[in-house]
């Protein structure tokens, strides 16, 4: 009895010792694990901070970009008022002189001299638009955009009375199709239809039958509108290179024009979160599409 | 009428203000054109003042065609000073500046400005603008010639 007693005692303690040595274990394990996780929380929040870290920095250099970007902004607007007063002073002078020269002291002058007079009195003119488009491009591009429901078509119908007003020896026939309403800036939208519909007036000059005609399609569930002329047209190769700035598919003596009036029409329609693009052939007239995107700049 | 028609002419470009002149020679409504290089000169002459002392205020100016953009005291300036004395209140200013940005022409009606017009490049234009300033402003207008209370 005694000795079973013993045997069972004994078989307890090295259980309870067995137990023991295993709670021992699961602590150390537990405190490895604890250490394990305590050293990769460590490890994960360093990683956080400095992920942090380099957010601030990009942050901070995306603040310091953008101070750069309002400056340069400031600069472009201080610039284009230079432009608009300094460059237009002298320009007068040029131009005033050389009339006042013409008109009262032709007597004086050879006729060759009054030829070169006519040519600075030329030349005067056309720094007079390039200065004029240049001043347009530059408030096209950071006049404040005021969306609003727009119908085109009276914008058209005004674009095109001007012009019929402008030449009234010229016949184009006008076709304006249905133009659903989108929604604009009204100012700006005006100048690109008015930029448009000189374009298609200006390179139709020369096109007996001359026909304009505006309208849309939906493509995609979206309004595309069209500017479609039978003129002179350009070679396909140039269709992305006549919108930007100075860029001319044809020569000024042939076309008049400063190449600024299509960079116009492309900031506007950017500023509108829209496409513009331009078809054509030469010798068989040019199609202008644009859309007018949904949401603001 | 009150000894004719006598404009002051305030720009400090002088080209400018040779050829405004010599737009303004040919016109027999003026009967006389001051010249005022700058924003200081032009109050001076506007208030007999400083270089302008011995003149009288009775001796107009009938019109002033005032540009913004002025050495010292710059034309906003100007038309501040004579909106807000009595004596100069209802004197016919108009705006003649290269500038036709539009917080120019804003800020220009807000001081009290009677007109403005965009200075033309083109010298028979502007020849043609002046001509049609004076006619109006000297000629059709009716301005006051007592000072406001």
């Amino acid at each position: 009895m005694l000795g079973r007693l013993t045997a069972d005692f004994n078989a307890l303690i090295a259980s309870v010792a067995g137990e023991l040595a295993e709670h021992r274990r699961a602590e150390v394990e537990v405190k490895a694990l604890n250490s394990g996780l305590e050293t990769r929380v460590a490890d994960r929040t360093e990683e956080l901070e400095a992920a942090n870290r380099d957010l601030e920095a990009a942050n901070r250099e995306l603040e310091a970009a953008n101070r750069d970007l309002e400056a340069a902004n400031r600069d472009l607007e201080a610039f284009s008022y230079t432009v608009a007063h300094d460059l237009r002073a002298p320009l007068r002078a040029i131009d005033g002189f050389a009339d006042i020269l013409l008109s009262e002291h032709a007597a004086e002058l050879s006729s060759a001299g009054i030829g070169h007079l006519g040519r600075v009195r030329d030349a005067a003119s056309r720094m007079q638009e390039l200065i004029r488009d240049l001043l347009e491009f530059s408030r096209v591009s950071r006049a404040e955009l005021q969306r609003r429901p727009v119908d085109l078509r009276p914008l058209v119908e005004r674009a095109v009375a001007t012009l019929l007003a402008e030449a009234p020896d010229r016949a184009v026939k006008v076709t304006i199709g249905a133009l659903p309403p989108c929604s604009g800036d009204e100012a700006l939208l005006e100048q690109m239809i008015d930029n448009l519909l000189s374009n298609a007036w200006k390179f139709t000059k020369d096109e007996p039958g001359a026909s304009v005609e505006v309208g849309s399609e939906v493509v995609a569930g979206l309004p595309t509108y069209f500017v479609r002329d039978n003129g002179v047209g350009f070679n396909p190769t140039y269709a992305e290179k006549i919108f930007e700035v100075f860029q001319r598919a044809h020569s000024t003596e042939a076309f008049p024009g400063t190449g600024i009036g299509l960079a116009s029409v492309k900031r506007i329609i950017l500023r509108h979160g829209g496409h513009v693009w331009a078809e054509s052939q030469l010798g068989q007239g040019a199609t202008f599409r644009f859309s007018i995107g949904g949401e603001a700049e | 009428v009150n000894g004719g028609s006598r404009i002051l002419l305030v720009d400090d470009s002088q080209s400018d203000v040779e050829l405004t002149l010599h737009a303004l020679n040919a016109d027999p409504v003026v009967t006389r054109v001051d010249v005022a290089r700058d924003g200081a000169e032009a109050l001076e002459f506007i208030f007999c003042a400083g270089r302008y002392e011995g003149r009288s205020l009775l001796d107009g100016p009938d019109l002033v065609l005032l540009d913004l953009k002025l050495p010292l005291v710059d034309g906003f300036e100007v038309l501040r000073a004579v909106r807000s004395d009595a004596r100069t209140a209802s004197l016919p200013v108009t705006i003649l500046s290269s500038s036709g940005e539009e917080r120019d022409v804003v800020e220009s009606y807000r001081l009290g400005a009677n007109s403005y017009v965009v200075k033309p490049t083109e010298f028979r234009q502007l020849a043609t603008a002046l001509q049609l300033l004076s006619s109006y402003w000297l000629r059709l207008n009716k301005p006051a010639r007592r000072a406001f209370a």
